[in-house]
C-alpha cells in the first residue's frame, strides 16, 4: 500500500508526481509550492515521489568530472582552493625528521602549492634548538592570525630560571617575543613591524630570571638559535 | 562508491562547516551527480557549471539535510537534477542559490515509510516496462532528462493536452503497480 496516498484526493498525488518531476508550469508550481508549506500529507507524498522515482538513478553512469571543477567550486565558495588547515601544516612539518627536512620540504611545497594563481599563504617555519639538541622547539608563523606558535619539543627551563624568546632582524637588537609559559605549546603575536621580514628573522631562546630579563634585552645564555624560512 | 552512514556523516559534518568533510563529500559524490546533470544538460561546460551550483547548496544547505525524510545521496541528486534543468531552462539567466533547494520539503516519514518507499524505488524499472513503450520512455524523457510537456509532446508528436494525459495515466498506473 502507498503511504499517504489514502489520505488525500488522488489528484494531490499526481501533482506531487509532476512537481517533482518538473512538469508543473510556472504558476501551477507557484502554487503547489505555496500549498506544500501548509500541507505535510503534499510533503509527504512530494518525498513519496522523490523516492519512487529515485530507483531510475541507479540507470545513471558515474562521469568523473574534470578536476578543475572542483578547484573552482573551492574558490567559489571559499574564495581559494581549500588546503590543509593551519595545523595540519604544522603537524606534518613537526613529523619530519631532521635529516629529510630538505628532502621533505621540497615535496611537501610541490603539494602545497595548488596550480592557480592564486598564491597560497606561505608557511613560515622555524626550527629553534640547541647545538646538542638539549632545548628544542619548532615554531610555526601564522600569517593570518601574526602569530608565532611553538612546540617545544627537548629541553626545559633551569630551575628557577626561565626560557625567554627573542626575535632578531638582520643587524637590529634583539626583541623580546616574551617569557615562555612551562606548556610546551604557546603562541606569541609578532610585532607589526617584524612581519614583513619574517623570512630570515633569527628567533633565539635565552636563559633569564623568573619575569623574564630585566633589561629589555638577553640578560642570560643564549641557548638555542634557528632562522625562519618558508616552507 | 560510499556507504549512506559515511555520506550522511560527511554531510552533518559540512553543515557545521567542516571543509574537508564537504571535501570528501564531492570526491564521493560528484561522479554521480555529474552523470545526473550530463542528462539533463548534455554539454559538458554547463554541465560542470551546474555541478558547482548544486555542490553550493548541498554546502549551504546540508543543515536542511536531516529534516528530508529522502535518503542522502537522494537528497543530493534531487538537488542536482532541479539544479541543472534549472540551468536547461533559464540558460543564461541568474540562477538563484536557494531555488532548487526550497523545492526540497521536509517530511518525516516512518521507518516503515521509508522502507516501504525504498522497496518501490527498487520496484520503478520493472514497472515502467509495463507501461506501453514510449509511455515509459516519455517518464524516463521527463525524470532523467527533465523533459518539459512540451518538449516531449513535441518529440512524441502528439498535442501537449495528449500528453499531459499521457503522462499523468502513466504516473497513475505507475503508482499502482509500485504500490503492488
Amino acid at each position: 500500500m502507498t503511504t499517504g496516498s489514502d489520505d488525500i484526493p488522488q489528484d494531490d498525488g499526481l501533482l506531487a508526481a509532476e512537481y517533482v518531476l518538473r512538469l508543473l508550469d510556472p504558476v501551477e508550481d507557484a502554487a503547489f509550492r505555496a500549498r506544500l508549506a501548509q500541507e505535510p500529507a503534499l510533503a509527504a507524498e512530494v518525498t513519496a515521489w522523490t523516492t519512487r522515482l529515485s530507483g531510475l538513478d541507479a540507470s545513471v553512469a558515474e562521469v568523473a568530472p574534470r578536476s578543475a571543477v572542483k578547484t573552482g567550486l573551492e574558490r567559489r565558495l571559499f574564495g581559494q582552493p581549500a588546503r590543509p588547515s593551519f595545523w595540519q601544516r604544522a603537524g606534518l612539518w613537526q613529523a619530519l625528521s631532521l635529516a629529510s627536512v630538505a628532502v621533505a620540504a621540497f615535496f611537501a611545497l610541490q603539494s602545497l602549492q595548488p596550480p592557480q594563481p592564486i598564491a597560497p599563504t606561505p608557511l613560515f617555519v622555524s626550527e629553534i634548538a640547541a647545538e646538542d639538541q638539549s632545548l628544542r622547539l619548532l615554531a610555526v608563523y601564522d600569517s593570518a592570525a601574526g602569530e608565532v606558535r611553538l612546540t617545544r619539543t627537548a629541553g626545559s627551563a633551569a630551575e628557577g630560571r626561565v626560557l625567554q624568546l627573542w626575535a632578531i632582524a638582520g643587524e637590529a637588537a634583539p626583541v623580546s617575543l616574551g617569557v615562555l609559559p612551562e606548556d610546551s605549546t604557546t603562541a606569541v603575536i609578532l610585532p607589526e613591524a617584524l612581519r614583513p621580514g619574517i623570512a630570515g628573522l633569527i628567533l633565539a631562546v635565552s636563559d633569564e630570571p623568573p619575569g623574564g630579563s630585566p633589561t629589555g634585552a638577553p640578560t642570560g645564555a643564549v641557548l638555542a638559535v634557528g632562522a625562519v624560512s618558508a616552507l | 562508491m560510499a556507504t549512506t552512514e559515511e555520506i550522511e556523516d560527511l554531510i552533518a559534518r559540512s553543515a557545521i562547516g567542516d571543509r574537508a568533510a564537504f571535501s570528501r563529500l564531492y570526491d564521493r559524490t560528484s561522479a554521480k551527480l555529474f552523470g545526473i546533470i550530463l542528462r539533463v544538460l548534455k554539454d559538458r561546460a554547463s554541465a560542470e557549471d551546474a555541478l558547482q551550483d548544486a555542490f553550493m547548496k548541498v554546502w549551504r544547505h546540508a543543515s536542511r539535510y536531516s529534516a528530508n525524510g529522502a535518503s542522502p545521496m537522494t537528497w543530493m541528486i534531487t538537488i542536482a537534477r532541479n539544479t541543472a534543468i534549472d540551468h536547461l531552462r533559464r540558460r543564461k539567466e541568474t540562477v538563484d542559490v536557494d531555488d532548487a533547494a526550497d523545492r526540497l520539503v521536509s517530511s518525516t516519514p516512518t521507518p516503515e515509510q521509508s522502507a516501504v518507499a525504498a522497496g518501490e524505488a527498487r520496484r520503478i524499472t520493472v514497472c515502467l516496462d509495463e507501461l506501453e513503450q514510449d509511455r515509459g520512455a516519455a517518464v524516463r524523457g521527463a525524470y532523467l532528462e527533465g523533459r518539459s510537456y512540451a518538449d516531449l509532446a513535441e518529440s512524441f508528436g502528439v498535442p501537449l493536452n495528449t500528453m499531459r494525459t499521457w503522462l499523468r495515466r502513466s504516473l497513475q498506473r505507475l503508482q499502482e503497480c509500485m504500490a503492488r
